[in-house]
């Protein structure tokens, strides 16, 4: 929602002016080029090859568990020190700081779930040259060279990851400022460093650079009171030749290379109106990156929250097909290799280099540092209506009726920042929404859910109860001056709280207690919107980096402040319940980490077709580094869509993780019914889609739970091996066995789809057709068509009984879908508890894995010492490219009885009628 | 039959009336007494789209065999299913499936939730009092509405009788304005003509000419010398200043002089026309100026009034236009409509005054105080059956992101005129509920509460 209202102040008008000038898009102006960003410039301008960068063998310190080495730059003869752990999960840690910072530089807190474990590293040989140490069981070694510095991780003859192998580590140490008299104390210190007496004239060689010391951007000036700190490493990835993650970017799957324009941006920015297919930031980071060959996938985690930029190179970039088919042929001395550079403004070097082999051990990995995704109330994976704004209570009241009218279910109706009074988060608007516990009551009534918006600005106004005990807390930013730092934002001037103040958090989160948050109750959830922090009058609209969040600059921990926005909010629903109840808490802003909290949306986009292909790359990138509750605005957030344009975005969306439909507040209204029977009756069909699936969402959000594998896919991910799928961003798998093409081109007759697998089928889910895997295969479509396949071997159960929202179907039986694969076997798990508690962690859940074979199906428990008992019974079962049996019988404990079935000779079909077993039983189903 | 005795007979009476009474009893959950017919107690079932037979005991078994879904009008085990709720004392309805025991209550009646937790109340009667009650004073209204309507008809053709009248009237001004105007054209050429000549004359130098022109065209001036009265005029002349006296006034006294005798000017018209100052020169250049004066101002004269009647014309045919223009919207079969032209009502909602003139504007003004046109009249926009339901306002002020303002207004029956509802739904798009008499329809008489099982 980053546009501006009618009604905002004067100030944004400029803004506004300065928007509307030019074409639609994005103002590219408003926002920094790297060489707009002086540590950017300043970085970038390295030559590789020339590293000043030497370890100091003699300084190396080995004990169990780490080692630290001393690294002195020949330049200036400032000392870094280098610490490197090996961590359990095949995980290698290199921290790299000052060995004596002025003064301590920001390590980022509260992202790493936990200090990690390590292993232990021992020494395999040394010399003058470098020391060899062994990683562990793999046959892994990381060598460090000493002149200059490099780090090699190396598996049997494989190099696997080089480090600052092109010489482009940069570590700017922190100094005194020279134009203003130098404190005695610091000179002092230079003074006693025995080892070196030239350092200090060194140094004060070093020129003084422009946008060192201060550095201005159209009309901003960031004081940079700490002058050049930036830290940057270089990484070679031999072998490599796709590299995907650093989200949050409008770009395809597969990075691209950065060597002929700006590198990919992470700073977290409310982007007005963004353009695709460019490294620009957008909302969110995740300094986190995968690559991925056929052999092996591995992970870097730069682990820092300022502003970052990661450059990309690759020596076959430029190649054409046939230029690396004839280096094959030729068996061209080259191999492929990607090299990436990371850059940073402040903080320090920290990065985990996760190194595989297979994508699900780097999602492991991963999950073992930053946690794995929040298990989402159930209820979240159905349907959400949203819109800016539901004007008032009986807007809400007449928007629900007409879910009921046309028979399509919906989950939650949500309320932007106009149901405030005023923007003043946490109250209602007088007048519109008189009386919200009301309206609230009567969503429960029809099992449904609401959201209401919550944004971290808070209007500065001495009669709002929050702003007042904010500022007397002492809990807002401050600015660079001491003062309480204030902002545009919605609600005119505005103060940001301080999230990075654990004591400031847990005041947020009691705010939403149901005895602070007036008129609310327990099926209202919240909405973190503008937390990246959007500040409309700032510098890149955004806050500026010489604010103060105590001792730390906001440069530091810029992209860390939406997650703790997020994350206090998580904490004020959980505790509203007591503990007992999961939260559900969108937010536009995050970082690594901030799937623990909940879900997140790909920001402002626009009613255009190119936008809806994008949703699909830019989740699939947030689902490879954990963020996996991920959708973007059905329909487009700005301007209107075609009704094509619309139908084929819930076809899409209803296949993707989160999902919602959203529109702006100049858009007419795009409730699913205002398109005539035709498109009302195409869209109430592929909600009801995604409410059938919603077993085996809500199954794929608990395997994410558990062990971080993304729920929404690419499809090398369980294709490793498979080039043909490594840059396929146009479709994507849902857990291993759904994979759904969407239809994004207007006026489509067709798609071409890639069923992976030579040796898979796979069945069309609308007729049961099966296809071979390893096969582009051209879809004629309609406007009803959405191809969705279902992987042979696989067994999908589904509720076909679509109710008016998911916690109606709560007690359903369920219709299992057998895919028989080429061997007629398959396999499926069922999982089920009560859909909105914590009480799973008490193993208050039932975890069932059927499988079938030799013509037997059969129901075994997952979790024999869990305890949960369920209503919900099998109606039906669905097997797929079966042959006719003469009989089928069902076993359970009460005992053996025939059941009565059907078979479709035609497409090879059976349908087993009513066997009617509680989904928690054991049983088998034998086909003879 | 008579081997069968009378106590056998009454056994198997009684047999057939329990069996009767076992299959009324095993009433088929969820359909209408008018679908009893595809559900009697039979060995098989055909599904009612004759796709499929099944055996009967899979009649509300919760498993979906019809594809149409008649095998289960009683559970929510179809997915394109309905469920017949009743409603006993209240209004019977369909329910799709889905909402058979979701724990939901729809059915008044609670039929719907056999079996399930949600507590579900008989609330028919209820209900039925309340529809019944609501429709009674729907009824009231109605019944006042359509006599009020009435009234208003008669009232409305009255209206446009009168306006029909107005405008007959209006037309005639017109007729006679243009007949002056031809005639004041034909003036206004010949003085422009007369002015020409002379002019043409003077610049000749034939100065003797002039009074002979004078002469020739006297009784052109003489006919001016009609308009006015000269003698009282011309007492009063010798007060007057030149400054004082309009052209006209001027040609008017010159024009008197002259007819009584030509050459001869009265000196206080002449001092009042030239002052003293010229008392030296002689008669006849007196006379030879006087004549050109006299020709130019003619012409001058004449132009102002022809100016004057065109727009009298021009404001006659404004009026018909405008008139024509009210007259051409449709007002209704009957002319109910046309007295809400040239009305405005006003509501309140929240910090902004709506006001709704009808077949003219819509506005909106904020408390702050600036007025936004909210569309000008359109058009009716009611469905083909009920054209006058539903009225359209475009082009009103643009708004941010193209477009501009349009309203939708939506007319219900009710007692009084008035504007009862404002909404936008979505940015610059206006919906307002409009009650009026006039909207009543006598079809809206529906049908009650039914009371049948």
């Amino acid at each position: 929602m980053a546009t501006f209202t009618e009604r905002m102040g004067p100030v944004l008008l400029l803004w506004v002016a300065v928007c509307l000038s030019g074409s639609w898009a994005v103002d590219k102006g408003n926002f920094k080029t790297c060489d707009q960003s002086a540590f950017c410039k300043r970085q970038r301008a390295m030559k590789p090859g020339e590293s000043p960068y030497r370890a100091l063998l003699e300084t190396m310190e080995l004990t169990n568990t780490r080692l630290t080495l001393q690294l002195i730059n020949d330049n200036n003869k400032v000392r870094l020190l280098l610490e490197l752990y090996r961590l359990q999960g095949n995980i290698t840690r290199v921290k790299i700081n000052e060995l004596k910072p002025l003064k301590p530089r920001y390590e980022v807190p509260d992202v790493l779930i936990r200090e990690p474990p390590t292993e232990p590293l021992s020494l395999l040989s040394q010399d003058e040259n470098g020391v060899v140490l062994s990683l562990g069981a793999e046959s892994q070694r990381v060598i460090v060279s000493a002149r200059p510095f490099r780090l090699d991780i190396v598996e049997g003859r494989d190099v696997l990851m080089s480090l600052n192998s092109r010489g482009l580590l940069g570590f700017e140490h922190l100094r005194m400022r020279k134009d203003t008299q130098a404190d005695p104390e610091a000179e002092n210190k230079e003074g006693t460093d025995p080892a070196n007496p030239a350092e200090t004239a060194k140094e004060e060689e070093e020129k003084v650079e422009d946008g060192m010391w201060e550095e201005t951007f159209k009309t901003h000036t960031d004081s940079k009171p700490s002058g050049p700190s930036a830290v940057s490493l270089d990484f070679s990835l031999p072998g490599v030749e796709h590299v995907y993650g650093i989200p949050e970017h409008g770009d395809s799957l597969k990075l691209k290379t950065t060597d002929s324009g700006d590198p990919y941006r992470l700073y977290n920015l409310d982007v007005f109106q963004y353009e695709l297919y460019n490294p620009m930031a957008l909302y969110g980071s995740v300094p986190v990156m995968l690559s991925h060959n056929a052999r092996r996938t591995m992970g870097i985690f730069w682990l820092n929250a300022a502003e970052t930029w990661v450059d990309i190179s690759s020596n076959t970039a430029g190649k054409t097909v046939f230029g690396k088919m004839l280096d094959y042929v030729q068996g061209s001395s080259e191999t492929p290799q990607t090299d990436v550079r990371w850059i940073s403004e402040s903080g320090i070097i920290d990065v985990f280099l996760m190194l595989g082999p297979t994508p699900r051990d780097v999602f492991s990995q991963y999950a073992s540092l930053t946690g794995t995704q929040a298990f989402p109330p159930l209820a979240s994976l159905g349907y959400h209506q949203c819109r800016w704004n539901y004007n008032d209570q009986e807007d809400v009241r007449s928007v629900d009726a007409g879910f009921d009218e046309h028979d399509i279910p919906y989950d939650f109706i949500w309320l932007d920042i106009e149901h405030t009074d005023g923007k003043r988060y946490f109250t209602w608007d007088p007048h519109k929404f008189a009386s919200p516990k009301e309206m609230l009551q009567g969503l429960q009534d029809k099992k449904r859910k609401m959201v209401a918006i919550v944004d971290p600005h808070i209007k500065v106004d001495t009669n709002y109860k929050i702003h007042n005990e904010i500022r007397s807390r002492g809990f807002y930013v401050k600015n660079k001056d001491g003062g309480d730092y204030e902002g545009w934002c919605w609600p005119g001037s505005a103060g940001y709280p301080d999230f990075t103040r654990p004591d400031m958090r847990a005041w947020w989160a009691s705010q939403f207690a149901y005895d602070q948050y007036e008129g609310t109750m327990e099926n209202l959830y919240t909405w973190n919107d503008m937390n990246e922090p959007s500040v409309f009058n700032g510098p890149e609209v955004t806050m500026h980096k010489d604010a103060m969040h105590e001792s730390w600059e906001h440069r530091d921990v810029h992209n860390l402040y939406g997650l703790y926005v997020h994350r206090a909010t998580a904490e004020g629903l959980i505790e509203r319940s007591g503990g007992v109840e999961r939260p559900f808490v969108l937010t536009r802003a995050f970082f690594a980490g901030s799937q623990r909290y909940g879900a997140v949306w790909t920001g402002d986009n626009a009613a255009e077709w190119d936008h809806l292909k994008i949703s699909i790359p830019m989740c699939l990138s947030l689902g490879l580094v954990g963020i996996s509750f991920c959708g973007a605005d059905v329909g487009g957030f700005f301007k209107s869509p075609s009704t094509e344009l619309l139908v084929r975005w819930y076809q899409t969306g209803a296949y993707q993780p989160f999902f919602r439909a959203h529109a702006h507040l100049d858009t007419p209204r795009r409730e699913p019914w205002l398109f005539g029977p035709e498109n009302t009756a195409l869209i109430r069909e592929v909600i009801r889609q995604r409410y059938t699936f919603l077993p085996y969402w809500y199954q794929l959000f608990y395997l994410a739970y558990q062990t971080g594998e993304p729920v929404m896919r690419p499809l090398w991910v369980e294709y490793p091996q498979d080039p043909a799928t490594f840059a396929l961003d146009d479709e994507f798998l849902l857990g291993r066995d759904l994979l759904v093409h969407p239809v994004t081109e207007e006026g489509a007759r067709g798609v071409t789809a890639y069923l992976p697998g030579k040796h898979e089928v796979w069945f069309d889910i609308h007729t049961f057709q099966k296809h071979n895997g390893g096969q582009n295969l051209y879809i004629p479509v309609t406007m009803s068509s959405i191809p969705v396949f279902q992987r042979g071997g696989s067994i999908i159960p589904r509720k076909l009984r679509v109710r008016r929202s998911s916690t109606c179907m709560e007690h359903d039986p369920y219709t299992l879908y057998v895919a028989l694969d080429n061997r007629r076997t398959a396999e499926g798990e069922l999982y089920i508890d009560d859909g909105h508690t914590f009480n799973y962690e008490k193993k208050e859940l039932m975890h069932r894995k059927f499988s079938f074979a030799n013509g037997v199906l059969s129901s075994v428990d997952l979790e024999p010492n869990a305890q949960f008992t369920t209503k919900s019974w099998v109606e039906r079962i669905i097997i797929l490219g079966a042959s006719k049996p003469s009989m089928v019988t069902l076993k359970t404990a009460d005992g053996e009885n025939q059941l009565e079935f059907d078979f479709d000779a035609s497409m090879s079909v059976l349908t087993i009628r009513k066997p009617g077993m509680n989904a928690g039983a054991d049983w088998t189903v034998t086909l003879q | 039959c008579s081997f069968l005795s009378s106590e056998m007979r009454f056994h198997i009476i009684t047999a057939a009336f329990l069996w009767a009474a076992f299959v009324e009893s095993r009433k088929i959950r969820g359909i209408s007494s008018s679908y009893k017919r595809f559900y009697r107690e039979r060995k098989s079932f055909l599904c009612i789209d004759g796709s499929k037979i099944i055996p009967f005991e899979q009649v509300n078994d919760d498993y979906c065999d019809c594809a149409d879904g008649s095998d289960e009008p009683g559970t929510s085990a179809c997915p394109r299913g309905r469920f017949y709720c009743t409603n006993l004392g209240f209004r019977p309805h369909y329910i799709p499936s889905s909402r058979v025991n979701d724990g939901i209550c729809d059915c008044c009646d609670a039929s719907d939730e056999y079996n399930s937790h949600a507590r579900c109340q008989n609330t028919c009667w209820n209900l039925g009092q309340k529809e019944r009650a609501y429709v009674e004073g729907q009824m009231k209204t109605l019944d006042e509405g359509l006599r009020l309507k009435q009234q208003l008809i008669e009232e409305g053709v009255l209206l446009w009788r009168e306006k029909q009248a107005q405008l007959r009237e209006l037309q005639r001004a017109a007729e006679d304005l243009q007949i002056k105007l031809e005639e004041h054209r034909k003036r206004k050429h010949e003085a422009d003509r007369l002015k020409e000549q002379t002019l043409k004359a003077l610049k000749a130098g034939d100065r003797g000419k002039a009074p002979s022109i004078f002469r020739t065209h006297f009784k052109t001036f003489a006919h001016f010398a009609e308009l006015f009265q000269f003698t009282q005029l011309g007492r009063q002349a010798n007060k007057l200043t030149i400054l004082h006296l309009t052209h006209l006034k001027i040609a008017r006294l010159c024009l008197c002089a002259a007819s009584r005798s030509p050459l001869k000017i009265p000196p206080y018209i002449w001092r009042a026309l030239f002052g003293n100052t010229r008392g030296a020169q002689s008669q006849q250049r007196r006379i030879v100026n006087l004549s050109d004066l006299l020709f130019c101002l003619a012409a001058e004269w004449e132009a102002a009034d022809l100016k004057k009647v065109e727009e009298a014309y021009e404001t006659v045919n404004m009026e018909i236009s405008d008139l024509q223009k009210k007259l051409e919207i449709d007002y209704g079969t009957d002319w109910e409509y046309l007295f809400l032209n040239g009305q405005c009502y006003k509501l309140k909602v929240y910090e902004y005054m709506y006001t709704l003139c009808p077949f003219n504007t819509v506005s909106q003004k904020s408390t702050a105080g600036t007025e936004v046109s909210l569309g000008l009249w359109g058009m009716w926009a009611g469905p083909a059956k009920n054209r006058y339901s539903q009225m359209v306002y475009e082009n009103g002020e643009p708004c941010w992101q193209g477009g501009s303002r349009t309203t939708s207004v939506t007319l219900t029956c009710g007692t009084e005129t008035g504007l009862r509802s404002v909404k936008e739904p979505s940015k610059c798009q206006y919906i307002m509920d409009f009650e009026t008499p006039v909207a009543c329809q006598p079809v809206l008489k529906q049908r009650g509460v039914h009371s049948e099982l």
